[in-house]
């Protein structure tokens, strides 16, 4: 019981430290993927066409502060 | 088409993968590391089909983006398997095999589960997006794992010469893509030239296994250093 115990943990433990992992090396990313099997030459990834960098969203024209909310 | 560097990296690294699967045939070590070579062998059967969509389709196609990442999302899943073998090659004396399955299978399902719950807020093409995150987050998985496998070789004082050099080019291979994808962020300047190598890096890991089949036996063993003769 304790060994199986011990499994979990250690999936916990390489979990976290991968995902902590990534996200410290991808922090300033800029979305491209970063590993690929085999030597092909990647493409753009289908749900991010390009790498240029995301227009402000368009329901917020200007820069101004927000002002809160009326309610 | 992508330019002539491309292409030639490219051939370079399907050579590599075609000499690994020889090399593990003539040295007889299919069966014995099979998801290993049952990784090659995906690879060599993806890049066929990736040439020839690329060459139907173009590099820019709909369909060469999909099938380059959803087969890369499949190839992922055969390397995290191979690497479990790894482990239960190395655990091997302790009987655990059982506890690497069991480590393998929750692991797997963990890392599903947390991309899952990140990719799902974004509503825009959330199967593409899980696979190709999914992909993503298993090769960083990959990356810890291996460290934690090396650690562990180290700790039992593994001597098996083979076994060794495939853990450690895995290693290697995990870390220059991610050295090299930390790097490219820091300094966006230089991406035209670290771009370009991860293709290089990418025929890495072929080239070590072939090495480890043909040139290391099964039976070689590192001479550990506390047996060294000490004169007096």
């Amino acid at each position: 019981m304790s060994r199986k115990l011990v499994v979990v943990l250690f999936v916990m433990v390489v979990l976290v430290a991968a995902m902590g992992l990534r996200t410290m090396v991808t922090a300033h990313g800029d979305g491209s993927v970063m590993m690929a099997a085999g030597s092909a030459p990647a493409p753009p990834t289908p749900y991010k066409a390009g790498s240029a960098p995301a227009p402000p969203t368009p329901y917020r024209a200007g820069s101004a502060p927000a002002p809160p909310t009326p309610y | 088409m992508p330019g002539p560097f491309a292409c030639f990296i490219w051939f370079l690294g399907f050579l590599c993968e075609v000499a690994v699967l020889v090399c593990a045939f003539k040295k007889q070590a299919i069966r014995r590391y099979f998801l290993l070579n049952l990784y090659v062998a995906g690879l060599i059967a993806s890049d066929i089909g990736r040439y020839r969509i690329l060459t139907e389709h173009g590099f820019s196609s709909k369909q060469y983006q999909y099938f380059y990442y959803y087969s890369d999302a499949v190839l992922t899943l055969f390397l995290y398997f191979a690497l479990s073998t790894l482990y239960t090659h190395v655990f091997s004396e302790l009987k655990a095999e059982k506890y690497v399955k069991l480590g393998t299978i929750l692991l797997l399902a963990g890392t599903a589960l947390f991309t899952y719950s990140v990719v799902v807020q974004s509503s825009a093409k959330l199967v593409t997006q899980f696979v190709v995150e999914l992909s993503q987050n298993l090769y960083f998985v990959g990356l810890v794992l291996t460290y934690v496998l090396w650690a562990a070789i180290l700790k039992l004082r593994e001597t098996r010469t083979r076994l060794i050099q495939l853990v450690l080019s895995l290693g290697v291979y995990f870390s220059l893509f991610a050295a090299n994808y930390a790097i490219r962020n820091l300094y966006p300047s230089l991406s035209s030239v670290f771009v370009p190598l991860v293709q290089v890096f990418a025929t890495f890991l072929p080239l070590a296994w072939a090495y480890a089949f043909w040139r290391l036996p099964e039976e070689a063993r590192l001479a550990p250093s506390r047996l060294a003769v000490i004169p007096r």
